[in-house]
């Protein structure tokens, strides 16, 4: 059974009187352990596609089964605790909290996982933080402020922070798009590293370089999903 | 998220905001200063008054010539036609009654008092030696006036300290002739200064002996009489025992208003508890002012903080840590808010107490806890719609706030 299965998944929104259709009739397996990117211009519905996958958006048809489980009948609480278990995100832009330091950021996904699992306990979370965070090479940088972070090492604080849970999914947008081509070559290679890991990745981007570093590319073009054979 | 990490990360984004936070504590520490201050004076004017009352003298009971229908209170105006009240009353009362320990029939008027050096219009009050034990008063110099002064009308009197100063400055009084409308007394004692007791002050009147007074304003009708009881748990004894003396003596008509120091008491605390209320009613106002500052800011801080929001969804809030959250941000604010206007009220106040003794607004215990209370409450109520508005707000969208 694989991990993520979209099913006839339609998506319309509306946007002043016209009527996109966002995406039409999406029919896509991806297997755990798979390292696949998701690629197309803007307006292609590749981020319509990610804020499914990431369960922070609902089709309006279609049926989604993440690990075995339908998601489109679940409770926006039950939603909630999916996205914290299952899924770890990584934005363009970071999206750390500014004022709290790398290590608060990346407790933070474990401390709603406590509401979760009340065995959890601060200690656990603390240890699990830095362990992670040392693990992405930030062992003297936890007690700094995102903004006395370069780019680089803002991101691994934000993908610390989507794996502190040991999530099944790493769900990238656009992970290299605010860093230069080094510091992205080096963000690659650690997604790389950590699908050898087991945990599958999937980059939604729109710079054919990252996605052929994936072994698998779905190409979104007008709200369809096609196959791209790499070459 | 459990409660106690929440309250964590709230203390944690108020101090990560120290400016804004300061600021909308303090219209919650000025609401509860005012629930607390304003409730201090008027329990503060209360414990004066009723501590003015009570050294008028224990056991004190006023009696009145004239009737009005209406029950206790202060009793008819003192013009009143109807009734009448003379020496006789008064004998007929000290001889009949058992449970009375003082009385004294009082003359009250207007007259001038003068010596070689200086002419005084003052209040005249007639009496006779019982009175100052009635009234708790005290001689500094001689002595009141006895039994055998008032039986004989003599014309003796008896200084207010005031007036003592106005007439003779620095000399001897004592033996002196003053001329009181043109008769002439002898002065025989001088009265401890007492200051102002409920608008009577005791020190700027002169006092001679009641049937001196009454001959001196040409009546036989007295002003009122004064009475002691025994105790004050004769009191109510007292009173009826002297109604049915007097109504005897008044031709079975009860002509009269017989007023004690409770029933006095009982009014003028009808009155101040209702100032009291009112002062908490508008010190309601200035909390439901902070609250509304509390609002106000919260929903600036959700609209900041809308990413954040976007943020703490995507990794697995859900929408009632969010609501959590918020309410317990603003009720960080204000109970932090609350608890420091109730430090601040009662430094003012005991500060106040301790170098101005007689400035007493030390606030009562029993308003702590609901101003406490209050502001908790307060938080909670105009926490709620922010919260729930930051609750509300699409992951997707917050996550793409700029």
């Amino acid at each position: 059974m694989a991990l993520i299965e979209l099913k006839n998944i339609h998506k319309f929104f509306t946007m002043g009187d016209e009527k996109i259709h966002a995406l039409n009739d999406i029919n896509v397996n991806i297997e755990e352990g798979e390292f696949i990117s998701i690629v197309g211009t803007s307006g292609s519905g590749k981020t319509t596609m990610m804020n499914l996958i990431g369960l922070l958006d609902l089709p309006t048809s279609g049926d989604y089964i993440l690990d075995g489980v339908k998601t489109t009948a679940m409770s926006d609480d039950e939603l909630s605790q999916f996205r914290n278990q299952k899924i770890g995100f990584v934005f363009q832009s970071f999206n750390l909290l500014p004022k709290a330091t790398a290590l608060k950021n990346v407790e933070m996904p474990m401390q709603y996982a406590s509401a979760y699992n009340p065995k959890i306990t601060d200690e656990e979370i603390r240890k699990m933080a830095l362990e992670t965070l040392d693990k992405m090479g930030l062992s003297t940088r936890v007690h700094h402020l995102p903004n006395e972070l370069s780019g680089g090492q803002r991101q691994r604080v934000a993908i610390a922070r989507a794996l502190v849970n040991n999530p099944k999914i790493l769900l990238a947008d656009e992970p290299t798009g605010a860093l230069d081509s080094k510091t992205s070559e080096e963000i690659l290679n650690l997604f790389e590293e950590l699908n050898h890991q087991g945990v599958t990745v999937i980059i939604v981007t729109h710079d054919n370089k990252v996605a052929s570093r994936c072994r698998r590319i779905l190409r979104m073009s007008d709200g369809v999903v096609s196959e791209e054979k790499k070459a | 998220m459990i409660m106690r990490k929440i309250l964590i990360n709230s203390g944690e984004a108020l101090v990560e905001n120290k400016m804004r936070s300061a600021l909308t504590m303090l219209g919650m520490i000025i609401g509860v200063m005012a629930v607390i201050l304003l409730v201090s004076v008027g329990t503060g004017a209360k414990r004066y008054i009723t501590s003015e009352f009570e050294s008028l003298g224990t056991n004190m009971i006023m009696l009145q010539p004239g009737k009005t229908d209406k029950k206790a209170g202060m009793g008819p105006p003192v013009s009143s036609s109807k009734g009448k009240f003379t020496m006789q009353d008064v004998e007929g009362l000290q001889k009949r009654s058992t449970t009375i320990s003082a009385i004294s029939g009082v003359m009250f008027g207007a007259a001038t008092v003068k010596n070689d050096l200086a002419t005084n219009n003052i209040n005249l009050l007639g009496c006779n030696d019982q009175f100052i034990r009635i009234f708790n008063m005290s001689i500094i110099e001689g002595n009141f006036f006895t039994k055998e002064d008032e039986d004989s009308g003599r014309r003796v009197a008896v200084l207010g300290y005031n007036v003592r100063q106005k007439l003779f400055g620095s000399d001897n009084a004592l033996g002196k002739l003053v001329k009181i409308n043109d008769s002439e007394h002898r002065v025989i004692g001088i009265i401890k200064p007492s200051g102002d007791k409920m608008g009577f002050n005791m020190d700027d009147m002169v006092f001679i002996p009641t049937r001196s007074a009454l001959r001196l304003f040409n009546t036989d009708r007295l002003f009122g009489i004064r009475v002691s009881a025994k105790s004050r748990a004769e009191m109510d004894e007292s009173v009826k025992e002297m109604t049915e003396i007097l109504k005897e003596r008044h031709n079975g008509e009860e002509d009269f208003t017989i007023i004690t120091q409770v029933s006095m008491l009982e009014s003028m605390n009808t009155i101040l508890n209702m100032l009291t209320y009112a002062l908490a009613a508008i010190a309601f106002i200035s909390m439901l002012v902070g609250g509304i500052g509390i609002m106000n800011i919260m929903l600036v801080s959700v609209t900041e903080r809308t990413r954040e929001i976007g943020i703490r969804r995507a990794v697995g809030a859900r929408r009632s840590d969010i609501l959590k959250q918020f309410i317990i941000e603003a009720v960080v604010i204000s109970v932090s808010g609350g608890l420091m206007g109730i430090i601040i009220s009662m430094l003012i106040t005991y500060t106040l107490y301790i170098f101005l003794p007689g400035f007493d607004m030390r606030p009562p215990f029993w308003i702590l806890p609901p101003a406490f209370l209050m502001s908790l409450l307060t938080g909670v109520i105009f926490g709620v719609w922010p919260a729930r508005k930051a609750a509300h707000i699409q992951t997707i969208d917050a996550l793409r706030y700029e």
